[in-house]
């Protein structure tokens, strides 16, 4: 066992709260868990020894300016290294919409049914997540109500720290919801940061994963999502990549009829690197999911997709597709994807694709019969593959203050 | 303003342009009907510069300047327009970014100031207006959904906007209705000024109705076997191309007497 597993189980072992008989359970897994390095299959292309090597403090005590999103009339939930910032945040929620600190978890029937519920065991951090998440938020969403301010969870990370948040979300039967999750924070840190989402029967979630650390932060999280009958989710993930960035997303079709739709944009630059494992489970019959991928990797960046899909034997009239589309701009920029598709039905429909992407030469040739020269034209195309999803984005005021962070990110790249 | 003389061109090795001498003067509008296969869509990608359309001889002037040697954009900046029968879906690029950097990129070549992004909006507007295209098409990604004769209008839009000395119309007409054949047709009217040319491509009399030509050609087995005034469409549209056969045998006869 790896030093730096031995201190956090012993770490781990101290925790004394509520959650305790859940966090056993995940400290008995970590016991028997080697500690994941390249021969590890969901590991292969990140390596984490430099956890390992760093040195982290709990918490920092310093100001941070969180980043706004214009035009957002959000309900805040701030985070700094994982502590509550109550200056920072809402503190009067509209009627059906409840939220408890993951510290007063005790007062909510259903918090300890609901942490590990939806998030499987097989994520290495999640475990220790399990084990080691004090702080976080639960956040319930009544039967039938409508919740109009999106929820921003906004996490935010200082130099050296060590953080593990929580987020646990039920959102009630009918109910209508979105919820965002902004993490932010440059600097050598290392968090985990998992949340679990339970979407009751024809109730709707607008999720959205803003994984925008760069640069030397470690980040490593998921969101996981349970999907009871007739219910719809639409989840965003932006993953701009550091050191090191890692997110699982599972999304467990647990009900009949329920709607999915996951889409991911990649934009890396220098030597970052971002993995996803996306994971759909269609445990039950008709159903549909879609994920589009899209990255565009640049310098000597590392993308990795790892997109599974998971048809159950009595699954059937499943419509299930995957595309994972890649822009490379350097030759020395990776891509690593691997579709991995498991159907045990046999009345499904899935479709899935991955291409290394040309510029369309029609396109290009349009926009050049046009009067603009090859150079913008590549320009403007590339910016529009992953402007695609944005403009699919159902909240028009983060879409509006992504694409200039996205199209800023880009024009640097193409210095280069 | 364009001259084409003896022009060959060939796609895949195979010519189809075999020969084509057409001179449009300044203010003139030319129409170019023929049977399917004639060349006809190979003389517009010939001339505006398409990958994979050789040419292997001939020359093409654009007001004295030659097309043949210039990159695609230099063609489209010298002033020729080419409105696609097929316009080019490109979703996440907006019809109206897609504009205003075709409209900057000519402006900067020909040395003049691009517009500001409120002076530009207004001329989109107005160019929006007039083609009858919702507004909202200005924000939509470029074609992206839009239906047949949409996208024939949204390049009427680009026509109107970008003001080229020498437009190419290719089959601007396949697929509309008549009402949007007018509002098409409409758009083009609304450019002549006596000054820029067009050159009409066309299976049909129809569009000819509203775009009033002052010469017509039959363009057949790459060269162009026929030239007149519009009342060589009329014929056209009642006696079909089939005769066009007959015609090449009795020119060959004409030839070998």
């Amino acid at each position: 066992m790896s030093s730096w597993l031995a201190n956090t189980i012993s770490e781990a072992e101290q925790v004394n709260d509520w959650l305790s008989p859940k966090r056993a359970e995940s400290l008995a897994l970590l016991k028997n868990t080697p500690w994941p390095n390249r021969k590890t299959e969901a590991w292969r292309y990140t390596p984490i020894n430099v956890i390992e090597r760093a040195r982290f403090s709990a918490a920092n005590d310093t100001d941070v300016q969180i980043t706004a999103i214009e035009n957002l009339d959000s309900i805040d939930l701030v985070f700094i290294d994982g502590i509550f910032n109550l200056q920072a945040s809402t503190n009067d929620f509209p009627e059906g919409l409840f939220i408890t600190q993951l510290s007063e978890g005790q007062s909510c029937e259903w918090a300890l049914d609901g942490f590990k519920k939806t998030k499987p065991n097989k994520h290495f951090f999640g475990l220790i997540n399990d084990a080691l998440a004090t702080s976080g938020c639960i956040i319930d969403v009544a039967a039938n109500a409508r919740i109009e301010r999106p929820i921003r969870i906004v996490q935010s990370f200082t130099s050296g720290s060590q953080s593990h948040t929580r987020i646990l979300v039920r959102v009630g039967p009918s109910a209508k919801v979105s919820v965002v999750e902004q993490l932010q924070g440059d600097e050598l840190c290392f968090n985990t940061s998992f949340a679990e989402y339970d979407i009751g029967e024809a109730a709707t979630l607008e999720h959205y994963r803003l994984a925008m650390q760069c640069q030397a932060a470690i980040s490593i999280g998921g969101s996981h999502f349970s999907l009871a009958q007739s219910a719809k989710l639409t989840s965003n993930l932006i993953g701009f990549g550091s050191q090191l960035s890692r997110v699982d997303m599972d999304i467990i079709h647990a009900g009949e009829n329920a709607i999915s739709k996951l889409n991911v944009i990649y934009l890396l630059d220098g030597k970052e690197l971002f993995d996803l494992h996306s994971s759909f489970e269609h445990t039950v019959a008709n159903g549909t999911s879609d994920q589009n991928i899209r990255c565009i990797v640049a310098d000597r960046a590392n993308a990795v997709f790892n997109g599974r899909i998971h048809i159950h034997r009595d699954a059937q009239k499943i419509l299930a597709s995957m595309n994972n589309r890649n822009l490379l701009m350097s030759e020395d920029a990776q891509v690593n994807t691997k579709p991995e598709l498991e159907i045990y039905a046999d009345d499904v429909r899935c479709a899935h694709g991955v291409t290394i992407a040309e510029i369309d030469e029609q396109a290009m040739f349009y926009l050049q019969s046009r009067g603009v020269s090859r150079i913008d034209a590549q320009v403007i195309l590339s910016f529009g593959f992953i402007n695609e999803l944005v403009d699919q984005m159902p909240n028009v005021a983060i879409a509006d203050w992504l694409r200039p962070q996205l199209r800023n990110r880009f024009a640097n790249m193409e210095i280069r | 303003m364009l001259k084409i003389n003896k022009l060959h061109a060939s796609v895949a090795d195979n010519e189809i342009i075999k020969g084509l001498s057409l001179d449009i003067k300044a203010g003139e509008v030319h129409a170019i009907m023929g049977p399917n296969g004639a060349g006809k869509s190979t003389l517009s990608y010939a001339l505006t510069g398409r990958e994979g359309y050789e040419v292997a001889s001939g020359s093409a002037t654009l007001d004295g300047a030659e097309l043949l040697e210039m990159e695609v954009e230099e063609r489209a900046c010298a002033g020729l327009f080419l409105a696609f029968q097929y316009p080019v879906e490109i979703p996440g690029v907006s019809n109206m970014e897609f504009l205003k950097v075709s409209v900057d990129s000519q402006r900067k070549a020909r040395n003049l100031v691009p517009y500001s992004s409120s002076e530009f909006l207004k001329l989109a507007k107005a160019a929006c207006k007039q083609v009858n295209l919702p507004l909202s098409f200005l924000k939509r990604g470029v074609n992206e959904g839009f239906s047949g004769g949409e996208k024939k209008r949204n390049e009427i839009m680009q026509m109107i906007l970008l003001q080229p000395k020498l437009s190419i119309l290719d089959e601007s007409d396949s697929g509309l209705d008549i009402d949007a054949l007018k509002i098409v047709a409409d758009g083009i009217n609304s450019q002549r000024d006596g000054q820029r040319s067009f050159l009409v491509i066309t299976h049909y009399q129809r569009l000819l109705d509203y775009i009033k030509p002052d010469f017509v050609h039959v363009l057949a087995d790459g060269k162009i076997v026929k030239s007149g005034g519009p009342e060589l469409a009329l014929e056209l549209e009642a006696e079909g191309y089939a005769w066009l056969e007959s015609y090449d045998r009795n020119a060959e006869q004409e030839v070998n007497a």
